[in-house]
């Protein structure tokens, strides 16, 4: 009996063993023990960590694609209503740059969803405006509006995606949002009803902002077809299809109006 | 009926919305590159009858049944000059000009104006926010739309007179000047603006402003009926984001030349003068507005005969206004008015009297935006006056509103 629980012993710990190395294995293979643990920590069970192995091993064979958005008509910046019961003429105020896209992958690849990391981005508001214009986030992303004016801001947005309020707060205050879910969120001041600005939350990180010369680049795609959209001041293109393949770049041009 | 109609078809547009979308347009249209903005609000209000003539803003007009619908435009001309104006329909009525002047900025860099036509109200606060989208409630402040039983173009002659017709403003004839009735006037017309020339200047934290027009407070004109001139100024300290003190002061003639001259003869008409001060403090601060607004006017008119009316005619008003955001596009706002007058001695029977009768309102209401520029209100007032002829002297009224703006 005592041989037999010897062996029995021996036999868990070998398997125990071998586990182990199958999982310093399966370390090797990610990119560092860092993604390891987040990923683990994301998963929290054997079987996403073995699909969160296999998007990573995906990921080595990625590829890009890039283009450029042209807006042939950039439509006009929200104006002033004219406030004719004034005491004097308004402040001067920014322009928004409403010549930025979004460009985005209409459905994206199975496990993209799953690796969205928690993360901050910030829309400011100087100068009666909103800034940047257009904020392109992941779902899960705390979305900061500090008020960098002398004056009073209540930002808050009606859209069916959320619906928030951040009431009014004075300068060098600042609130935050997180966005959960995703959709396309237009924010505004209940103050300066000229002041808007575009949030689209996505639920995959397959997605880009045009420079200021329009071009753009999603990286990390993995190989396939893809529908792609680009979006410019609530206005979405057809979509386009295009195939990636591993490693490879390909390009899509868009015109939008 | 026509008020009904034009709710009925808000309401349509609205039913076809989607809630949570922004479905009708919303930016102000813009021109010639921008240099021309055009917006517009359209508010109908339907309301509960106003036996006591409590919310009338003229004889036919209630503040509780009003279709409103206004455009109005801005023209910029170079980098100093713009043009301004607005037009407006009560109950698809007449389209009446509403506001029409220049606006003049010598320096760009500096924050001094000078606006020539029909300006805007320099005295208070509340005038500049009696656009629907700028109210959170339904009713007005009683100093801007309660109509008192004095008139600029007719006067009583004695105590006696003055004290019959006591809470009686919506309907008010008098021995001298214009025989026709018609309606008083409050203590400061929101409702009209008046002609002159208006001097703006200021900093993030002081701003002030002087004006000379044509009419007074209660009654602005566009031809002047007294060859006299009103002068107005607001001092605003802005000490901390959030909170705004106002002071403003006004003195002009009141009273027309023909009732002057028929009640007291040539040579008199500048002399009977309606002078108003007032404070004013605004406080916000996250979800939370509160507002303050105190008006004392004064008017002199002409002494004819025993029992003489006890100059000057003295009116107090206070009021108090809160709002509060209980969600995204939710909220809920309340305002306590009252508006008292001062004593006078009539005849016999009469014996002492406040001129007019006192009224109180406490008005409290909800705030819903269907989306960001279509707003719907429901609120319910209380009215009280205290003495007069008009019966009821209290009554609760209730009333819903939809504004849409763009």
């Amino acid at each position: 009996m005592t041989f037999r629980l010897q062996a029995a012993t021996a036999c868990f710990i070998f398997v125990t063993f071998v586990s182990l190395v199958s999982l310093v294995r399966a370390q090797a293979s990610f990119v560092s023990v860092v993604s390891l643990v987040r990923a683990q920590a994301s998963f929290g069970s054997v079987v996403s960590l073995v699909r969160a192995q296999a998007f990573t091993h995906a990921q080595l064979r990625v590829g890009s694609i890039r283009g450029r958005v042209d807006i042939r008509r950039v439509p006009a910046p929200a104006e002033r209503r004219p406030g004719i019961a004034d005491l004097g003429a308004p402040r001067l105020r920014d322009t928004q740059d409403l010549r930025r896209a979004v460009v985005y992958l209409e459905s994206a690849p199975r496990g993209a969803f799953e690796v969205n990391e928690v993360d901050r981005a910030i829309m400011d508001q100087r100068n009666e405006t909103f800034v940047p214009h257009v904020l392109a986030v992941t779902t899960g992303t705390t979305v900061d509006f500090p008020n960098s004016d002398t004056f009073y801001h209540n930002v808050f947005s009606l859209s069916k995606t959320q619906r928030f309020d951040l009431g009014r707060y004075a300068a060098g205050r600042s609130r935050s949002v997180r966005f959960d879910r995703p959709g396309i969120i237009r924010v505004f001041c209940e103050i300066h009803s000229h002041m808007n600005a575009f949030i689209l939350v996505f639920g995959h990180p397959f997605f880009a902002m045009t420079d200021g010369d329009g071009r753009y680049r999603i990286d990390n795609v993995p190989p396939g077809t893809y529908n792609v959209v680009a979006w410019n001041e609530g206005t979405p293109s057809d979509p386009k299809s295009i195939s990636v393949s591993a490693g490879g770049s390909a390009e899509l041009d868009f015109t939008l109006r | 009926m026509k008020v009904l109609s034009a709710i009925a078809f808000v309401a349509c547009l609205v039913g076809v919305s989607p809630a949570d979308a922004q479905t009708l347009p919303a930016e102000p249209i813009a021109l010639a590159g921008g240099r021309v903005t055009i917006s517009g609000d359209v508010a109908g209000s339907y309301g509960s009858r106003d036996a006591g003539w409590f919310d009338y803003t003229d004889y036919n007009n209630s503040a509780l049944r009003t279709l409103r619908i206004d455009f109005s435009a801005a023209a910029t001309v170079g980098e100093h000059v713009t043009l301004l104006g607005e037009v407006r329909s009560d109950n698809l009525g007449r389209v009446r000009p509403y506001a029409l002047y220049v606006r003049m900025r010598p320096w760009t860099n500096h924050n001094i104006n000078v606006q020539v036509g029909l300006v805007p109200p320099t005295f208070g606060a509340f005038p500049r926010r009696m656009y629907p989208n700028d109210n959170p409630l339904i009713g007005y402040p009683l100093a801007y739309q309660y109509l008192t039983t004095l008139r600029p173009d007719a006067v009583p002659g004695d105590a006696e007179e003055l004290l019959q017709k006591r809470s009686s403003g919506w309907l008010v004839r008098y021995r001298y000047g214009n025989p026709a009735g018609t309606q008083g006037v409050p203590l400061v017309t929101g409702l009209r603006w008046d002609t002159g020339v208006q001097l703006h200047a200021g900093t993030d934290v002081v701003r002030g402003t002087v004006a000379v027009t044509t009419g007074t407070l209660s009654h602005p004109l566009f031809h002047d009926d007294n060859n006299g001139r009103q002068v107005v100024g607001r001092l605003e300290l802005r000490p901390v984001a959030g909170l705004i003190v106002g002071a403003s002061g006004a003195r002009g003639p009141f009273v027309s030349e023909t009732a002057a001259r028929g009640a007291v003869g040539d040579g008199h008409d500048r002399e009977f003068t309606q002078t108003a001060w007032g404070t004013d403090i605004e406080y916000s601060r996250g979800y939370y507005l509160v507002r303050y607004e105190g008006i004392l006017s004064e008017w002199r008119l002409p002494l004819v005969r025993a029992p003489y009316l006890k100059l000057p005619l003295r009116a107090l008003s206070t009021s108090i206004e809160g709002r509060y955001k209980f969600s995204p596009g939710f909220y809920a706002a309340a305002r306590f008015d009252h508006l008292g007058f001062s004593e006078m001695t009539g005849s016999a029977v009469q014996g002492t009297l406040p001129w007019d009768a006192d009224v109180t309102r406490a008005e409290a209401g909800i705030g819903y935006y269907i989306q960001r520029n279509l707003l719907m209100k429901l609120s319910v007032q209380r009215n009280m006056r205290e003495g007069g002829r008009v019966v009821p002297r209290a009554s609760t009224l209730a009333a819903g509103q939809l504004v849409f703006w763009f």
